[in-house]
């Protein structure tokens, strides 16, 4: 089972219970009860804005939970050039941009020949590719490290792509071949009788009815890659090719005592991610549960 | 739709045309995953130190060794209650959040959006906004505390044995609450209503609906929630490491920062190999049961 579908569950049946006034009154006990939970939940965040914004004395001479008496930007300059974060931003946009397309397209191609095509060995390999999301990276590391050292991609951001692919591709396969797995096979058997061959059925068919797994995959990978960062820490070792993570763990050392340049560069680091998320959350909350609950 | 060139395949397309779809995935996959992972296996079995061009073949004496490896020992220990205590409060938190939000609740979509946040932020991220909270002089928590007056709890959390793996695991659970929420959400939205009309007619109290009506059929959420929890509960090493860096001492250590201090700050590859491969066997005993449901399922 699948849970893609758009369910209605606002109404319940006791909405059509005559006692309507107390309902109405235990919905907004709840609601201010989880507004609560919630701004306590977000208490970090708010507090890091909070501290970015202020001046470094504010923040000392009035402490961390008070109101900031005075308001400034430096804290950004400051943090933007020491961070490094114009590089650490380019190098992580590049490998995303790189990294997710190819990630996504090659998945997709594994998916459609699992889900649609005859293809012999068919549970082995689906068994083999699955059992990848077990695997924690660091179980690679070494012979990973080995292997690009002596193919001389060691501190190049295009070294991490042959990694992160292949730790991408259990997740996106498992999600894709799912999907197309539920497109009719109809429509393709006649696409077959009008002559179309599999790579024009999956390009011309499955790829445009497939849009929105293909976006939600897509944007799940661009979290996972920009977030990645223990491949990045043994594999990058100079400044100019360093990823945000590992970036933002140099600075943090860096910035040990400045408080509000610190609560700067985080912000730096994750606002991107933050907005993104807000937009695309849609996307988001549908593939993990549409991916993951089944059966 | 016409086509100008005629294929004479059979109707399946031919039979090297599956493996044309799967082998670019394929490639890369046991390239980079398979077989490093499979070449791991050797290098435990050998004493190199990670630097020199050669190295003996000693069997099984790293795995030997581990045993008697206090650290080690720590590092098992702290790998066990991180498992229980990263799936177990997140799991219940995050159920009790989804069924509060399947309930009559408004701003729904904005409390959603904000119990979720934290899992999309980068680990890195998420350990320096926490270290910085958990600052002994400077730090929100202990400020709190004092602001209660409560100035007797306030202490360098990260900074003793005691309170340091506590102290990582709370951004964890802040970050790993969000997905049991969505699932649990999700697979609540998916029960019909006529179950709970059905209770209500024979009687049953909301007590006695949540445990014989909703718990039941949530039954694939718990599992799916289980299954992926464990599995990555068992990958932890960014929080640990850009947190306390094992420490103090080697108090926070767990089995993949272990590898990797062994690996790249002593020099004893082989012996930090072998540490991996003991914990990926587990992971992947342990994630079989999951990885087989689902290619079940799908045939």
């Amino acid at each position: 089972m699948t849970l893609t579908a758009p369910v209605r569950v606002d109404v319940s049946i006791e909405s059509a219970e005559p006692a309507k006034a107390p309902r109405t009154k235990r919905g907004l006990v709840i609601t201010l009860v989880l507004i609560v939970i919630a701004l306590f939940w977000i208490s970090p965040l708010a507090l890091l804005v909070i501290t970015a914004v202020r001046p470094l004395s504010d923040f000392i001479g009035n402490g961390p939970l008070s109101w900031p008496a005075d308001f400034t930007w430096k804290n950004f300059s400051d943090a933007w050039g020491i961070g490094n974060f114009a590089t650490t931003y380019k190098n992580s946009a590049i490998l995303a941009l790189i990294k997710v397309p190819l990630g996504v397209l090659v998945s997709a191609m594994l998916g459609f020949a699992l889900a649609k095509l005859r293809m012999k060995f068919r549970r082995t390999v689906m068994f083999t590719v699955f059992l990848g999301l077990t695997i924690p990276i660091y179980i690679t590391i070494v012979p990973v490290f080995i292997m690009m050292r002596s193919a001389g991609a060691t501190d190049s951001i295009f070294g991490l792509i042959g990694p992160y692919l292949a730790f991408g591709i259990p997740f996106e396969v498992l999600v894709l071949q799912s999907f197309f797995r539920q497109l009719p096979d109809e429509i393709i058997e006649a696409a077959r009788v009008d002559g179309a061959g599999d790579w024009r059925v999956f390009f011309t068919m499955i790829l445009p009815l497939s849009v929105p797994a293909l976006v939600t995959v897509a944007i799940l990978d661009a979290v996972a890659t920009w977030n990645e960062f223990l491949f990045a820490l043994i594999l990058l070792n100079s400044d100019a090719h360093k990823t945000i993570p590992v970036g933002l763990l140099n600075f943090q050392g860096q910035f040990a005592n400045n408080n509000t340049g610190l609560a700067a560069g985080i912000l730096i680091a994750v606002v991107p991610i933050l907005i993104a998320y807000t937009l695309l959350q849609r996307w988001i909350v549908g593939g993990l549960t549409a991916g993951s609950l089944k059966g | 739709m016409a086509t100008t060139v005629a294929l004479s395949k059979p109707k399946r397309g031919g039979r090297w045309s599956p493996w044309l779809f799967a082998l670019p995935a394929l490639i890369v996959y046991v390239g980079f995953l398979v077989y490093p992972a499979v070449s791991s296996l050797w290098f435990s079995l050998t004493n190199w130190d990670g630097l020199s061009a050669t190295y003996k073949f000693v069997g099984l004496d790293n795995y030997f060794k581990l045993p008697s490896d206090p650290v080690v020992v720590t590092a098992v220990k702290n790998n066990l209650i991180w498992t229980v205590v990263t799936i177990a409060v997140p799991t219940v938190i995050g159920l009790l959040l989804a069924i509060a939000l399947n309930g009559k609740v408004h701003g729904k979509p904005i409390l959603r959006l904000i119990f979720y946040t934290p899992a999309v932020l980068p680990l890195v991220s998420i350990a320096s906004i926490w270290g910085w909270l958990y600052n002994p002089q400077y730090g929100a928590i202990n400020s709190f505390l004092r602001l209660l007056g409560l100035d007797g709890l306030a202490q360098p959390w990260l900074g003793q044995d005691s309170t340091a793996l506590w102290a990582v695991m709370v951004p964890a659970i802040w970050l790993r609450t969000g997905f049991p929420m969505l699932l649990y959400l999700a697979a609540l939205q998916g029960i019909p209503n006529e179950l709970y009309e059905a209770a209500t007619v024979d009687g049953a109290t909301k007590w006695q609906q949540f445990w014989h009506v909703t718990m039941p059929s949530l039954r694939p959420a718990h599992y799916i929630v289980l299954a992926l929890s464990l599995i990555d509960s068992f990958k932890v090493f960014d929080m640990i490491y850009a947190m306390t860096y094992g420490g103090p001492g080697t108090s926070t250590q767990v089995m993949g920062t272990w590898m990797y201090f062994n690996v790249f700050q002593y020099y004893q590859a082989g012996y930090g190999t072998a540490i991996a491969v003991v914990i990926t066997l587990v992971a992947i005993a342990v994630g079989i049961p999951y990885v087989r449901s689902q290619t079940r399922e799908a045939s």
